[in-house]
C-alpha cells in the first residue's frame, strides 16, 4: 500500500517537471493577450455603464431603458433584424440549393456573385440603393417616380444584400454533402419532389439552416454602416451606440446600449455554438454522392431565382461602381475620373491606412489564431477550456462594442497599450481580435483533422514539440493559413463597426471614408473610395491565387 | 536489450485498462501481445513506449526505470496501425525524420536512409510521397523509418491490421527475417492469433488489463492453463463435466482423464477438434467412446468440420476431418467418437 503510493507520487511529480513548464508559459503568451484586448475593454464597458455621478448603480440603465424612445429603437432593432435574417436565409437556402442541387446554367458565375458583397465595404449596400432608388437615384430621376427608400424597407433590402453570402456559405456546405441512398429510399418508397425535400434534405440541413439564421442575426443587429446611410429617422441600437458617443460624446449612455446590444448577440453567438457543436456526420464512408438528375423545369426555375438574387447584388455594385466614374451624381453624368484623384481631406491615405492596417491583421491574425489553436489543441491542462471560450468569445461581442471598450480601456496615458493607442497597429489589434474567433475555428478545425498520430510518430523518432511544429505540423495546415491570412485581410478592408471608435484624423481608414464621404452628401468620392477597396480586395484574392498557383498548392479556400 | 516489466498500473477514470502487468523480456527476443479489444495490448505497449503515463509500476530496460524518461528520449522505434508516415515528406524524408532530429550530419543521414530504403526493398520509392503508396510500400517505410536511429527496442503497433491479406502474409514474413537478422528486441500487438502464432518467439495473451498467460505459439496450443487461452487460440471443444474426481461423466457418458488429482475436481474439460476419432457405431464399448449423430458436416478443402451431437441439451462437439482420411461423412450418421484421455485437459477446477 504505502509503497505503491509512493511510486504513484513520484510518476506524478516527474510528469510535472516534465510538462509544467513548456505549458505555462504557451497558456500565458496565449491567455494574456487575449484577456488584455478582449476581456479587459469589456470590463471597463461594463463598469463604465454602472458608474454614474453617484457611485455605481443601475440608473444609467434604468434612465435609458424606461425611455420611449429607446424602447421604439430597441423594437427598431428587432423587427428589422428579424426581417432581414428570414429573407436573408430563405434566399440563400434557394441560391444555395439551386448551386449544389440542379444542374442550371452558369453555376460557377452565379456562385462567385453571391459572394461579392464579402469583397466590399459592409455599407455599399445602402450606398447602392441610394443611388438606385433614393431622392436622386437612378430611377426616380429617370422615370419620375417618387419612391422613397430611406428607412425601415431601406435598411432591411440592404441587411439582407449584406448578409447574403454569410448565410449563403453556411447553407451552401450544408447542403453540398449528402448521401444519395437516402434520395433513392424515398424515391423507392413513393416520395414526390416536395416529399423529399421537407423529409430528406430540410432535416439534413437543420443545423445548417439554424446555424446561418443566428449568424445573419448577429451581422444584422449589430451592423451599423447600412443604417446610418439608408435608415433616415430610422434609429436602431447600432446607430444609436454611435450618435451617443460620437455625436453626444454620451459615453455612459452608449456603454448602456452597447451591454443591451451585446446580450442578442451573446445569446445568437452561443445558440450558433450550441447547435454546431450537436451537429453529427451525416455521411459515413459508406455514403455516395448525389447524383443530380437534369430537370429542365427545376433547372430552369432555380436558374430564374438565382439570376434575380445575382442581378440584385450585381446591381448595387454597378451602380457604385457608375457613380464613382460620373462627373457629378445625378447633375452631370458624364463620364469622368475626377473622383479617383482624391483631393478630399486626406486625399488616398486612408486607403493607404487600410491596406498597411489589412496586412498588419492578417500578419498578426495567422500568427495569434494559430498560437492559439496550437495551445488549446496540444496542452491539455485545467486552462483549456477556459482558454477556449476566451478564444470564441469575440463572436459573441458587436465590433461597436468592442471598439468602445478600447477607447475606455487603452486611451489613458497609465496603461502601457496607450503607446500604440492612436495608431494604425491598435486598429489591427482591434481587428485581430474581433475576428478572434472565425479565424481561430478555421485553424483549430484544421489542426484537429491533422492525425494525432503524426505528434505520436515525430515523438518516438526524437522530435521535441517544437521540431514538431516546425516539420510537421506547421507544413501540414500551411495551405489552410493562407486561407486564414486571406480572412483577415478581407474582413479588415471591408470593416466599420470595430475601427468606427479607434480611428483618429490620421489612422483614417477607407471604409470609414465612404460612411463620411457619404454623409457629407460626397456621393461620388464616397462611391470612388468604395470601388478601390472592392479592387484592393479582388486584386489580393486574385494575387494570392497566383501565388498559389505558382507555388502548385490547390484546394484552399479563400472565401470564409 | 531486455526490458522488464513490473506491477504496471494503467487507469483511465473509472477504467482500468492495465491491472498489475508483469513481464520479462529477453534481448533480442520477439513478443507478441495478443488478447481481445479492450484487454490492455496496446495501452502496455504505449506505456513501453512512453506515449502513455503509467499509474504505478516501473518498466525497466536493462535495469534503468524508464518511467521518467519522455517518449522522445527512449529512443524506441514505433510503428503505428497505419497513416503514420507524414504526408508533407517524401520516403527519404521520413526515413530521415529521426536522424534529424538526433542531429546526425548531413552526409550520414543520406547514408543511413539510403542502406535503410535497400533493407525494405524500397530504394526506388525514396523520393514519393506517402499517398503515392500502396499501404504496404508505406509500412515498410514506416518499419524503415523506425529502425534508421538503431533504436533499442522495436515497437509494432497493429502494423498489418489495416492491410491486405496478401500484402499482410508477405509483411509477417518480412518483418520477422529483418527482426531476426538485426536481433532487435521487439514487442508487437495484435489481435490477430494467425499473425501472433506465425511471427512471435513468445505470445503474452492478455485479456480484462491482465496477463492470462505467456508461452510459445507451441505451449499456448497445446498447454492452455485457463478457458480462456484455450478458446483464443485455435479452436477448442469446451465439455462441461460433472461428477467426482473418479467418475467424471459428459453428457451422461464417462470420461476418463490421463491424470487425475485428489484435491481438486475438474469442472470443464477442453479438446481440440483435430483429436476427437472418428469411427462407425456399433463398435465395442470402449474407454472415452461416446456415441454420437453427424448434424452438419462442413467441406473446407482440405479439411472437413463435422458437428457432433452428443445429446439433446448438450453442446455440440466439432471434429475436425483431414481429406482422403475417411470416406466422407453424411448429416445424419450415429457415429462413435473417441475422445482420448491424453488429448483432454483441465481448463476449469470446481
Amino acid at each position: 500500500m504505502a509503497v505503491s503510493a509512493t511510486t504513484a507520487g513520484t510518476g506524478a511529480t516527474r510528469k510535472t517537471n516534465h510538462d509544467r513548464m513548456p505549458m505555462i508559459v504557451a497558456s500565458l503568451l496565449v491567455g494574456v493577450p487575449l484577456l488584455l484586448f478582449i476581456v479587459y475593454p469589456l470590463a471597463f464597458i461594463l463598469g463604465r455603464s454602472f458608474s454614474t455621478p453617484e457611485g455605481f448603480g443601475f440608473d444609467n440603465y434604468l434612465s435609458m431603458l424606461t425611455t420611449s424612445r429607446f424602447q421604439g429603437i430597441l423594437y427598431n432593432s428587432f423587427e428589422v433584424t428579424l426581417v432581414s435574417t428570414a429573407f436573408a436565409v430563405i434566399m440563400a437556402y434557394a441560391f444555395a440549393y439551386a448551386v449544389q442541387r440542379t444542374l442550371m446554367p452558369g453555376k460557377n458565375v452565379l456562385r462567385i456573385v453571391a459572394l461579392i458583397p464579402l469583397f466590399a465595404p459592409s455599407l455599399v449596400q445602402a450606398q447602392g440603393l441610394v443611388l438606385l432608388f433614393g431622392r436622386n437615384g437612378l430611377i426616380n430621376r429617370t422615370f419620375g417616380t417618387d419612391i422613397d427608400i430611406y428607412g425601415y424597407w431601406g435598411i432591411v433590402i440592404s441587411m439582407v444584400l449584406y448578409v447574403f453570402p454569410y448565410a449563403f456559405l453556411i447553407l451552401s456546405t450544408a447542403l453540398a454533402v449528402t448521401d444519395s441512398r437516402l434520395y433513392e429510399s424515398a424515391k423507392m418508397l413513393g416520395a414526390g419532389p416536395w416529399r423529399t425535400f421537407r423529409t430528406v434534405t430540410l432535416p439534413s440541413t437543420k443545423y445548417g439552416l439554424a446555424a446561418s439564421v443566428f449568424v445573419c442575426f448577429t451581422l444584422v443587429i449589430t451592423d451599423f454602416g447600412n443604417p446610418m446611410v439608408i435608415g433616415a429617422n430610422y434609429n436602431v441600437l447600432a446607430t444609436e451606440v454611435y450618435n451617443q458617443v460620437i455625436g453626444q460624446a454620451n459615453f455612459e449612455r452608449g456603454t448602456v446600449i452597447g451591454m443591451v446590444l451585446l446580450v442578442p448577440a451573446a445569446v445568437a453567438a452561443i445558440l450558433e455554438k450550441y447547435i454546431s457543436r450537436r451537429q453529427y456526420s451525416l455521411v459515413s464512408d459508406q455514403s455516395r454522392p448525389l447524383v443530380i438528375v437534369p430537370d429542365r423545369v427545376r433547372d430552369l426555375a432555380f436558374a430564374g431565382i438565382s439570376a434575380f438574387i445575382a442581378l440584385m447584388i450585381l446591381s448595387i455594385v454597378a451602380v457604385v461602381i457608375f457613380a464613382s466614374f460620373v462627373h457629378l451624381w445625378p447633375y452631370n453624368m458624364t463620364m469622368s475620373l475626377r473622383h479617383y484623384a482624391f483631393d478630399v481631406q486626406n486625399g488616398i491615405e486612408p486607403l493607404w491606412n487600410s491596406i498597411y492596417i489589412s496586412l498588419m491583421a492578417a500578419g498578426l491574425g495567422v500568427v495569434v489564431v494559430t498560437a492559439s489553436a496550437y495551445v488549446i489543441e496540444k496542452f491539455k491542462s485545467p486552462v483549456t477550456r477556459p482558454l477556449y471560450f476566451l478564444s470564441i468569445l469575440p463572436a459573441a461581442v458587436p465590433g461597436m462594442v468592442l471598439g468602445l471598450g478600447y477607447i475606455l480601456a487603452f486611451n489613458n496615458p497609465s496603461n502601457p497599450v496607450y503607446l500604440i493607442y492612436g495608431t494604425l497597429i491598435i486598429i489591427a489589434i482591434a481587428n485581430v481580435y474581433y475576428y478572434h474567433a472565425q479565424g481561430f475555428l478555421i485553424a483549430s478545425t484544421s489542426m484537429k483533422q491533422i492525425s494525432g498520430t503524426f505528434d505520436e510518430a515525430s515523438a518516438t523518432l526524437g522530435g521535441t514539440r517544437v521540431q514538431t511544429l516546425r516539420k510537421v505540423t506547421l507544413p501540414l495546415i500551411a495551405p489552410t493559413l493562407i486561407g486564414v491570412a486571406v480572412f483577415f485581410f478581407m474582413r479588415s478592408m471591408v470593416t466599420l463597426s470595430a475601427v468606427i471608435f479607434l480611428i483618429t484624423p490620421q489612422t483614417q481608414v477607407a471604409a470609414v471614408s465612404v460612411l463620411l464621404l457619404e454623409d457629407r452628401g460626397a456621393t461620388n468620392q464616397a462611391a470612388a473610395f468604395s470601388v478601390c477597396i472592392m479592387a484592393t480586395v479582388v486584386g489580393f484574392l486574385l494575387l494570392v491565387r497566383l501565388l498559389l498557383r505558382l507555388a502548385g498548392i490547390k484546394n484552399v479556400s479563400l472565401i470564409r | 536489450m531486455s526490458l522488464r516489466i513490473r506491477e504496471v498500473v494503467k487507469r483511465f477514470g473509472n477504467l482500468t485498462a492495465l491491472d498489475g502487468v508483469s513481464l520479462d523480456i529477453d534481448a533480442g527476443e520477439f513478443v507478441c501481445f495478443l488478447g481481445p479489444s479492450g484487454c490492455g495490448k496496446t495501452t502496455l505497449l504505449r506505456v513501453v513506449a512512453g506515449l502513455e503515463q503509467a499509474d504505478g509500476g516501473e518498466v525497466l530496460l536493462d535495469d534503468r526505470d524508464l518511467i521518467a524518461v519522455p517518449a522522445r528520449l527512449r529512443n524506441f522505434g514505433v510503428v503505428f496501425q497505419s497513416y503514420s508516415l507524414f504526408p508533407n515528406m517524401t520516403a527519404a524524408r521520413n526515413v530521415a525524420y529521426g536522424l534529424e532530429c538526433r542531429r546526425w550530419p548531413k552526409n550520414r543521414i543520406a547514408e543511413r536512409v539510403d542502406e535503410m530504403l535497400r533493407v525494405v526493398e524500397l530504394a526506388d520509392q525514396a523520393q514519393k510521397y506517402p499517398p503515392q503508396m500502396s499501404g504496404g510500400q508505406q509500412q515498410r517505410i514506416a518499419l524503415a523509418r523506425a529502425l534508421a536511429p538503431d533504436p533499442s527496442l522495436l515497437l509494432l503497433d497493429e502494423p498489418l491490421s489495416a492491410l491486405d491479406a496478401k500484402v499482410r502474409e508477405d509483411l509477417r514474413l518480412e518483418i520477422r527475417a529483418l527482426q531476426q537478422r538485426l536481433g532487435i528486441t521487439t514487442i508487437m500487438v495484435t489481435h490477430d492469433q494467425e499473425e501472433a502464432l506465425t511471427m512471435a518467439d513468445r505470445i503474452v495473451v492478455m485479456r480484462s488489463g491482465r496477463i492470462e498467460q505467456v508461452g510459445s505459439a507451441h505451449e499456448l496450443y497445446q498447454k492452455p492453463e485457463t478457458r480462456f487461452v484455450a478458446e483464443f487460440i485455435g479452436r477448442m471443444n469446451v465439455l462441461p463435466v460433472e461428477g467426482g474426481a473418479e467418475a467424471l461423466h459428459f453428457a451422461g457418458h464417462p470420461l476418463h482423464l490421463q491424470r487425475t488429482t485428489k484435491d481438486r475436481t475438474p469442472a470443464v474439460l477442453g479438446l481440440r477438434p483435430e483429436e476427437i476419432r472418428l469411427s462407425s457405431s456399433g463398435g465395442t464399448e470402449a474407454p472415452n467412446r461416446i456415441p454420437v449423430r453427424v448434424r452438419q458436416s462442413i467441406f473446407l478443402g482440405n479439411i472437413t468440420h463435422v458437428v457432433l451431437e452428443v445429446s439433446d441439451n448438450a453442446q455440440p462437439l466439432v471434429a475436425e476431418v483431414h481429406a482422403g482420411d475417411d470416406q466422407p461423412v453424411t448429416e445424419g450418421t450415429m457415429l462413435q467418437a473417441e475422445l482420448p484421455a491424453n488429448a483432454l485437459r483441465v481448463l476449469e477446477w470446481r
